[in-house]
This record gives C-alpha cells, sequence and structure tokens, in this order.
C-alpha cells in the first residue's frame, strides 16, 4: 500500500498501537504517582527491613530552605529540586520530588495510590494482552533480541554515530531497537511488577520468597525505584529517536499501523 | 532548535502531570474508578498464608512509632500514671457474652509471640517481636453471633479535631493466625507511644491496620454507620480498607 505516495508497510497491528498508547499513559500516571508514594518515606536502603547503616538513597531536608540529596553517602545540594521543593500550596516545603512531576500535584499519599495501584492494572494487563497477542501473530519473533543480533549492536550504533556509511542488515527493526525493546518488555517491565508486588505484606505472606529474592521489602522498594529510573532513561531515548528519525512518520505509524521504510 | 523544542516540550509535558493529576483527582467519578482495583486486590492476594517470622537478632530494639504518639487527654495520662490497673478491654456487640477483661485477666490467657515486620504504607518497614492474646481465640472465647460480619476495634487515641481512631477486620482476618492483641514488644510491656496496653497487630496488612490503644472490640455487621462509614480513621481519610497492599 501507498501512503503519502510512497510505498508503506503494515507494521504495528491495532493491540501495538493501542497497548503502546494505553502504556504512555499508563507509564505517566505510574511515575507521577510513585514519586508521590515514595515521598511518604524518601529514603532507599538495600536491606529488608529500614536500615539507615545500609541507605542507598536519602532525599531530604537537613533546615528550612535547603534540600539535600544523598547518594551513596555522599551529598548533594539539590534545593528546588529535590528535597525543599514546591509543595503545590503556593509555597516550598520539605518535600523529596516536586509538587508539579508528582500526581496529585500536592501531598496526598492515599490518592497518590490509588492512582498507582489502579494504573498498574491496566499496565500489567494490557502488558498481558499485548504478548498474548504478539505471540499468536508472530510479531514478537521480529521483535526479540537473539544472539545472532549481538555482533551487529555495534556497527548499528556506528551508523548512529555516524561512524558508518550504511546500518547492518536487519528485518523490521535494527538490532539496536530489538534490544531495547526486547529489555524493556521482559525485563523491566516484569521488574517493576514483581519489585512493587514484592513491597505487598499480602503477597509477601503467599510468597516470601518473590521478596526475599529481591534482597527484602526495602531493597525491592530500591529495585522498584531502579527499574523506573531505567524505564525513564528508555523513554528519554525513545522520544529522542521518535523526533529526530522522521517524526511523521512515526508518530503515523504508530497511530495508522502504516510505516513507510526509510 | 528541535532539540530544545523537544526538550522543552518533554519538560512542560512532565511538569503539567501534578497540576492534571490534581484536577481529575478531584474528581467523584475519577476517584471511584481508581478505587475499583481495591476490590480486585483485595480478592485476588486477600489473607491468604503466613507472615514472614524472624530470628530474635533481626528485631529493631527502637522500633519506630507508626501514626500518632501517645494519647495527651487525662483520661489517657491517669492510666498510664496508675500503671493502666483501671483499664478494661470491652467485648460487645453481635457476640454471645459481650465481656470485660481487666489487662491482668488478658495477661493470663494463652499468649502467642512472633518476631514479624511492621510494613508502613509510607514505605518503610521495621521488625519487633510482640506478644499477646491470638484474636481468634479471644473472638472463639466471646462467642460470635450469626450476624457478626465486622470487628471493630476502637481506640482512644484521637486526631485532635475530636475523630477518635478505630479499625476494622472481617472475619476471616480478624481469625487469621496472626492476628493478634499485642500485650508486650521487645519483651516489655507496650510504652504509651507503641499503643500501651492494647494494640493490635494485623502482620498481613499495612500498619494503619494495626490499631494502637485499643479500649473496645465491637462485633458488627457492617461498619457503614461507623464514623466516616469506611471501616476506619485512615480509611474514612481515603486509604484503602483493604491494606493488604
Amino acid at each position: 500500500m501507498k501512503v503519502a505516495g510512497r510505498q508503506a508497510i503494515y507494521r504495528y497491528p491495532l493491540l501495538t498501537r493501542a497497548s503502546h498508547w494505553l502504556w504512555v499513559l499508563a507509564f505517566v500516571v505510574l511515575i507521577g504517582s510513585g514519586l508521590q508514594i515514595f515521598n511518604a518515606s524518601p529514603n532507599l536502603d538495600a536491606s529488608d527491613k529500614s536500615d539507615a547503616a545500609r541507605r542507598v538513597l536519602a532525599i531530604g531536608s537537613p533546615a528550612d530552605g535547603v534540600g539535600t540529596t544523598k547518594l551513596f553517602g555522599h551529598t548533594f545540594f539539590t534545593t528546588g529540586w529535590l528535597g525543599w521543593t514546591d509543595d503545590g500550596m503556593g509555597a516550598k516545603s520539605a518535600h523529596a520530588f516536586p509538587a508539579p512531576i508528582i500526581i496529585p500535584g500536592y501531598q496526598d499519599l492515599a490518592a497518590g495510590r490509588r492512582w498507582h495501584l489502579f494504573f498498574a492494572w491496566i499496565a500489567a494487563l494490557c502488558w498481558l494482552a499485548w504478548l498474548i497477542s504478539s505471540a499468536i501473530k508472530g510479531n514478537l519473533r521480529e521483535m526479540i533480541l537473539r544472539p545472532s543480533d549481538l555482533p551487529k549492536l555495534w556497527p548499528m550504533q556506528a551508523f548512529y554515530l555516524k561512524l558508518r556509511k550504511e546500518p547492518p542488515p536487519h528485518g523490521i527493526y535494527n538490532p539496536l531497537q530489538k534490544a531495547a525493546y526486547t529489555t524493556v518488555l521482559f525485563v523491566l517491565a516484569p521488574l517493576v511488577v514483581l519489585t512493587g508486588l514484592a513491597l505487598s505484606p499480602g503477597i509477601d505472606a503467599i510468597a516470601n520468597p518473590l521478596t526475599v529474592v529481591f534482597g527484602g521489602r526495602q531493597f525491592a522498594r530500591l529495585w522498584h525505584f531502579v527499574g523506573m529510573v531505567l524505564l525513564v532513561g528508555f523513554f528519554g531515548i525513545h522520544t529522542f529517536q521518535v523526533a529526530t528519525q522522521g517524526v511523521v512518520n512515526q508518530m503515523r505509524s504508530m497511530i495508522s499501523g502504516w510505516y513507510q521504510p526509510q | 532548535m528541535r532539540r530544545r523544542l523537544f526538550l522543552a516540550s518533554a519538560a512542560s509535558a512532565l511538569a503539567g502531570c501534578g497540576p492534571i493529576g490534581s484536577a481529575l483527582n478531584n474528581n467523584d467519578n475519577v476517584r471511584r474508578i481508581l478505587a475499583s482495583a481495591e476490590g480486585l486486590n483485595h480478592l485476588l492476594i486477600g489473607t491468604r498464608g503466613l507472615a514472614r517470622e524472624y530470628r530474635e537478632n533481626d528485631v529493631d530494639r527502637h522500633f519506630r512509632v507508626n501514626g500518632f504518639a501517645a494519647p495527651s487527654d487525662t483520661r489517657y495520662t491517669d492510666l498510664v500514671a496508675r500503671n493502666f490497673a483501671p483499664y478494661r478491654l470491652f467485648v460487645e456487640g453481635a457476640v454471645e457474652r459481650p465481656a470485660i477483661f481487666s489487662l491482668a485477666q488478658l495477661r493470663r490467657m494463652p499468649q502467642q509471640t512472633q518476631i514479624t515486620r511492621h510494613d508502613c504504607v509510607e514505605g518503610w518497614s521495621a521488625i519487633g517481636k510482640w506478644s499477646g492474646v491470638p484474636l481468634g481465640g479471644l473472638l472463639d472465647m466471646v462467642g460470635l453471633r450469626n450476624d457478626a460480619r465486622y470487628v471493630v476495634f476502637r481506640c482512644m487515641d484521637n486526631d485532635g479535631s475530636g475523630n477518635l481512631y478505630y479499625e476494622s477486620l472481617d472475619l476471616h482476618q480478624a481469625s487469621h493466625p496472626q492476628a493478634l492483641l499485642a500485650l508486650r514488644l521487645n519483651d516489655a510491656p507496650l510504652d504509651p507511644d507503641h499503643g500501651a496496653p492494647v494494640r493490635l497487630r494485623v502482620p498481613t496488612q499495612l500498619g494503619y491496620k494495626s490499631a494502637k490503644w485499643v479500649a473496645r472490640i465491637e462485633v458488627v455487621g457492617s461498619f457503614a454507620t461507623i464514623a466516616g462509614g469506611r471501616g476506619g480513621y485512615w480509611e474514612d481519610q481515603g486509604y484503602e480498607w483493604y491494606a493488604g497492599i
């Protein structure tokens, strides 16, 4: 089929497109509400119970008007950005993440939890529906990174860095895309779901090994946060790529399904 | 230019998160839809299995105080001053044999000890050694009537605006083998900040279910007519009644 006068391929089935945009929504809500929940106890410990001796990250306000972020024992002054921030009520006070990026946009742990636990279901069910449908339709095969893709990773990166004229030969997705999608969908997504479940005292009573595997409840909270940071990193690179690699073609393909190969 | 535009739009999209979330959060229909996840979580996770029990050397000797500090009204401070001798626990409502227990009577009942982790809704955890009377045993003693559905715990503290703290469990949660009316923490009688003389321990749910300063246990068919009608002090402030997650 031709789109805008050029040959196009049907790249994204409806369920992929629908889950993509639902994930965008869920991602934004889960991050905003997750930061709201984090603010209620802005420390991350590499331990089961809370343990200041094993504290990896601590965002706080040692004095009025001062915000600090302590990472592996190194203190950074982050006044205005982290620790001492906009509270969403027209003032600045001791809050880890600033109100404009948390959901809702003021301190309300109960509401943050409701948003988080609802959209966690949306994201997880969406993932499951997408996985089953893609496995049946065979789209998964083109997406998953295989050992034979590994030698092509650097040539692809070299192409992006303009060190190489042509990308290595590949299918619908290039090897770096495959690496990114495989990591996000099959490593990071399960990581944030499982570490989230490991935080639940009810789940812990049913499946304690899950909590133990991650090093305990606080450690699971740390992994949950790390998973979030890595997903935000992917989100940043992903949107940058879309914005710079033919944004119209990219956006059209994720809306209508039709993509014009370069 | 394009990069700057991209960064600017990303930053403004991010900063829009809070205000848009706030606006939606105040909509009743949105709140109802969001709250529907609680029922699903309750159904799927429920109250199954046993909370992990730890070893003596895992215990936090200075157990972090959750929720409010000790009540400051004279009714409570008098009890502390008299070492809780006048304290009585009332067990009433939809029970066959309503009863009143003194602290000495509670101490003479068969005791259970558990070293379990307290998971606060705020995100922190602490491990304590709790001893006291298994809740299920106490309810067996008074006998539940057929119309009994929930066990409500009325507490001695208030939030300063006159709202008394209360909590509730369903019968399944109340008869869980680790649901405990704790009298002791870390080998000593509970101190006032930790809920003396009697507090609840529900290690399979978040800390706010573990009500402190329990004065009255009321078995009811429904908690809809109590205070805000959501089954607990924090529930009335918007927290989930099912606190297993």
